[in-house]
């Protein structure tokens, strides 16, 4: 029997695979595979040169030539594109400079000291309990000499506030201890003449008095009335080894919120509206009862209806349908906070501000995915058709996984989109698509840690943490210990690394590994395993998890080293055998789309 | 054999010094709490660069880390379970202040195990 040769490309929001198969008869022999970026947004022509790339590429693997190709099969792509926005709903501004909480590493002196701040070169004209102020210009020996030939003429130097690192070296050569806060940038904005305190709390403690609403109340003899509107500086201040807070008369630390807008979704014949600023659980309550949904749209001249627009903007440059007829069918929204720099510090002070992540996703009526087939074909000189709908071939593909059987349920765990698929006893599939995957999970990642690159937010996504613990051990997340025989590089000392293929790179973050690692699961569990209960639901049976036997991991996040468990813990109370797709047995869970398209391809349809 | 009684990073010195250059160095070390010991180079090799003053300190330091500083103004930061040829951080001469202070923080922060 003649051997035929069929390369089956899937084309998707991140990746596109190609699978190469010789085919006679019924028989199928699968000879290589390969993964490229896709290139452009999934199902536009720009889709091709990412597709001819996958299809060389499998082609050389599996050691045959362009000429013998007979048919490349594309999967017909329902075109979802996901746009993200994130918007913070708080805010915290301090007014006339009140007060200072960097959390420098290394403060000077332990204790609270109260007084009047004075200029360290106007110390000869003060009187009464003073807080020196200490600008860039000073010397450590300079400072220390000034402020212990003031105490000899009487005056009573309580505390001390420095523009450089010179904290401790102050204090070493105090003749009396005071608690000194170190590295304040702007320290020429501290209000001079005004009554302050200045606390240190001793190493591995945080500060009592100035973390307390009623410890300020006491310190600047306030009345009640006082005394509430200075709690959020209190609160700002929790968790500090050192604080300074200047009593000035109309200062203030407020924390607002930002009106970010209203969302109206439609759907089910009903429009509701939901203001984003009530938070993620809210927007996805009011989701739910207006399944399915229609559209989505933001008010206008609000940052949800900013958002909202540009997501449509980019449909419409992509596939050249006009912005009024695209329609934003699913959304996903998550609380999430992003550390931004208080508005008004003068020491560079953060604060977590609450957030809410929007994904957005669009479908649109005409695919273009005829048009890839065609430029494959000439590319390549071969024939190249559509072989079928992404969902049924990527069930079609998750069947071929050892221990399955029907009814059997997929998760593609993608970059722009999570899908399911079923396929019931009677043959009959279904598919959804809803918004939200690996890109926002790199998004959240990366706003709640402040990392300012995207590849260190993908590193810490795809990659376990550990602590570089000395020159020749780190310390992995989950506690092992490994040894090195070669010294590692010193920019490694003592961070928190991803351990990535080429070696331990250095997280930019003084948070811990267990925060890290922390921030990293709950953005997993947020966007994957929320979306898995979402998607099956809706095409379970009566939207009820339970009539489901097997569920098929697949796609590229399935490869995740933990989002496969987090999904299978949400998924464990409904009775549902899930695990990581096999396709064919050896594929694991990529190629099921490309693998499928070949099989329906061969079988004719199911 | 150890250069000093209290735990402290030994700061292996060569030939005259600049006081400025070791008082920022030591300073440095000082801010994160950690002590220095300043030992005058003995050795027979006078003309030792910064690097190997480094690690000799390095050696002889109860904390097993050291700063050298050459006749020339140069200065390197080193650990004792480290290759020779791997200094953790190395100066030229006439660097400012402020880089002579991260040398110093350096050392500490090797011996505290904060990143560098």
């Amino acid at each position: 029997m003649t051997e035929r040769l069929v390369v089956g490309v899937d084309i998707g929001n991140s990746t596109t695979e190609a699978c190469v198969a010789a085919v006679s008869g019924e028989s199928v022999d699968y000879l290589g595979t390969a993964l490229t970026h896709t290139t452009g947004v999934k199902g536009t022509p720009h889709n091709t040169d990412g597709a001819v790339a996958a299809v060389r590429r499998a082609l050389r693997r599996a050691g045959r030539s362009e000429a013998e190709v007979e048919t490349v099969l594309l999967n017909e792509a329902t075109p979802v594109i996901s746009g993200l926005a994130m918007e913070t709903i708080s805010e915290t501004v301090i007014t006339e400079s009140t007060m200072i909480g960097h959390n420098p590493t290394t403060p000077g002196g332990v204790g609270l000291g109260v007084g009047t701040t004075v200029a360290i070169d106007a110390l000869a004209g003060a009187s009464g309990p003073t807080i020196a102020v200490v600008g860039p210009a000073w010397d450590f020996d300079d400072v220390a000499a000034e402020i212990d030939a003031a105490a000899d003429r009487g005056l009573e130097v309580v505390a001390a506030v420095l523009a450089h690192d010179d904290a401790v070296l102050v204090v070493n050569r105090l003749r009396r201890s005071i608690p000194v806060v170190d590295e304040v940038g702007a320290v020429e904005k501290v209000p001079l003449g005004m009554r302050a305190a200045v606390e240190v709390a001793p190493p591995g403690r945080t500060i009592r008095t100035l973390s307390d609403s009623y410890g300020l109340a006491s310190v600047f003899e306030l009345d009640p009335d006082q005394t509430r509107q200075v709690s959020p500086v209190a609160r700002a201040l929790t968790g500090n080894r050192s604080a300074v807070v200047v009593r000035t008369p109309s200062g203030d630390v407020t924390d607002r919120r930002i009106p970010v807008g209203t969302l109206t979704l439609s759907g089910a014949g009903k429009s509701l509206q939901v203001d984003v600023d009530a938070g993620a659980e809210a927007i996805m309550e009011v989701l739910g009862r207006v399944q399915p949904l229609d559209d989505a749209t933001g008010e206008p001249g609000t940052h949800v209806g900013g958002m909202l627009a540009q997501v449509r903007d980019t449909m419409t440059d992509v596939t050249g349908q006009p912005a009024a007829e695209i329609r934003i069918r699913d959304v996903l929204a998550v609380d999430t906070f992003v550390p931004k720099e208080v508005r008004g510090g003068l020491a560079g002070e953060v604060a977590p501000e609450n957030a809410v992540a929007l994904a957005a996703m669009v479908r649109t009526s005409r695919s273009r995915m005829q048009v890839v087939a065609d430029e494959v074909a000439a590319a390549l000189g071969c024939r190249a058709a559509i072989g079928g709908v992404e969902g049924e071939m990527a069930v079609r593909g998750a069947l071929t996984t050892p221990g399955t059987a029907v009814p059997i349920a997929v998760l593609d765990l993608g970059g722009g989109s999570t899908d399911a698929a079923l396929l019931d006893r009677d043959g009959v599939s279904s598919a959804v698509h809803v918004a939200g995957a690996g890109e926002l999970v790199t998004k959240l990642i990366g706003s709640e840690l402040a990392l300012d690159d995207r590849d260190q937010a993908e590193a810490v996504k795809r990659h376990p943490l550990a602590k570089v613990e000395g020159f020749f051990h780190i310390r992995h997340e989950d506690g092992t210990v490994q040894f090195f025989t070669e010294p590692l590089p010193s920019h490694v000392f003592a961070r928190v690394v991803t351990m990535t293929p080429e070696g331990p790179v250095p997280v930019a973050t003084r948070h811990s590994v267990d925060h890290v690692r922390r921030v990293r699961r709950e953005a997993k569990r947020k966007v994957f395993a929320v979306n898995a209960v979402r998607a099956l639901r809706q095409v379970a049976p009566g939207g009820s998890l339970r009539m489901l036997d097997f569920v098929v991991l697949l796609g590229g996040s399935a490869l995740d080293f933990e989002i496969p468990d987090l999904i299978a813990d949400a998924l464990a109370g409904f009775g549902v055998v899930c695990g990581i797709g096999n396709v064919h047995g050896s594929e694991g869970p990529r190629n099921a789309v490309a693998s499928g398209l070949v099989d329906a391809y061969v079988t004719g349809p199911r | 054999m150890s250069a000093t009684e209290v735990p402290a990073v030994v700061v292996l010195v060569a030939g005259p010094v600049e006081v400025a250059v070791l008082r920022e160095v030591r300073a440095g070390a000082e801010e994160e709490g950690v002590p220095t010991s300043v030992v005058a180079h003995d050795g027979p090799d006078q003309h030792a660069d910064a690097t190997a003053l480094a690690h000799t300190g390095a050696l002889r330091s109860p904390l097993d880390t050291g700063i050298g500083l050459d006749a020339a103004g140069g200065v390197a930061v080193h650990h004792a379970t480290l290759p020779l040829d791997r200094p953790v951080r190395v100066l030229t001469p006439g660097a400012d202040p402020a880089h002579l202070r991260l040398a110093g923080r350096t050392a500490a922060r090797i011996v505290k195990v904060l990143p560098l």
